[in-house]
């Protein structure tokens, strides 16, 4: 089963100290989307994941994780 | 709590005062009379005005379109098996083949209702729960 993760929160702190409002306005979506993605219950698309990880100048691959777990578990 | 979120509490409350009233009204004044309770279900409509111009994102486009989804599939159950429904009662135990065509109104009341109450309903749980983009 496919998973993404992200580390949005981790992101928020090393830019400044960022609010969850501040990101949610440079990405263009609401306080509660940014509050749902860092409790891992929302997966963005495509669109605002690029949009996010412009908010942190840096690249989708380090904001978002994708994995794939075998099941088996 | 969004605006969409508030518009559904006020669909799941207008649904519990339509019940309520209904069981208030059953022994006082029969099953018919008893059913004028869903009128209270129009008080519904007052969600147009709940936050008109709030903002809103795709996290809440994909939320509301599956809630319009799960309603549209449970109005269209609910219209199929009233119809059924009702034709089983009146064949089974008044053994006539024909329903009374006013009862065709009341089953699609009966479908607009669970539309907009299972609409709210399932709003209400995906904000709680994982939901994944459906656009864009």
């Amino acid at each position: 089963m496919a998973r993404i993760t992200n580390s949005i929160r981790r992101l928020r702190f090393d830019h400044g100290e960022m609010t969850q409002e501040e990101l949610a306005r440079r990405a263009g979506c609401t306080r509660q989307t940014v509050i749902a993605l860092e409790a891992g219950k929302y997966t963005p698309s495509l669109a605002l994941a690029f949009r996010i990880a412009r908010s942190f100048d840096c690249q989708v691959e380090d904001v978002f994780t994708f994995s794939v777990n075998s099941g088996k578990e | 709590m969004n605006a969409e979120q508030k518009r559904a509490w006020l669909g799941v409350a207008t649904m519990g005062a339509c019940v309520l009233g209904y069981f208030v009204l059953l022994p006082l004044f029969g099953p018919v009379v008893a059913t004028a309770a869903f009128a209270f279900y129009g008080i519904n409509g007052f969600a147009g005005v709940i936050g008109r111009h709030e903002e809103v994102d795709e996290r809440d486009r994909s939320i509301a379109r599956r809630a319009t989804l799960a309603g549209a599939v449970a109005s269209y159950l609910a219209f199929v098996i009233g119809c059924m429904g009702t034709w089983f009662v009146v064949f089974a135990f008044q053994h006539k083949e024909q329903v009374w065509v006013h009862a065709l109104g009341t089953i699609t009341i009966l479908g607009a209702v669970v539309f907009f109450f299972i609409r709210s309903v399932v709003i209400l749980l995906l904000y709680g729960r994982h939901v994944e983009a459906s656009d864009g």
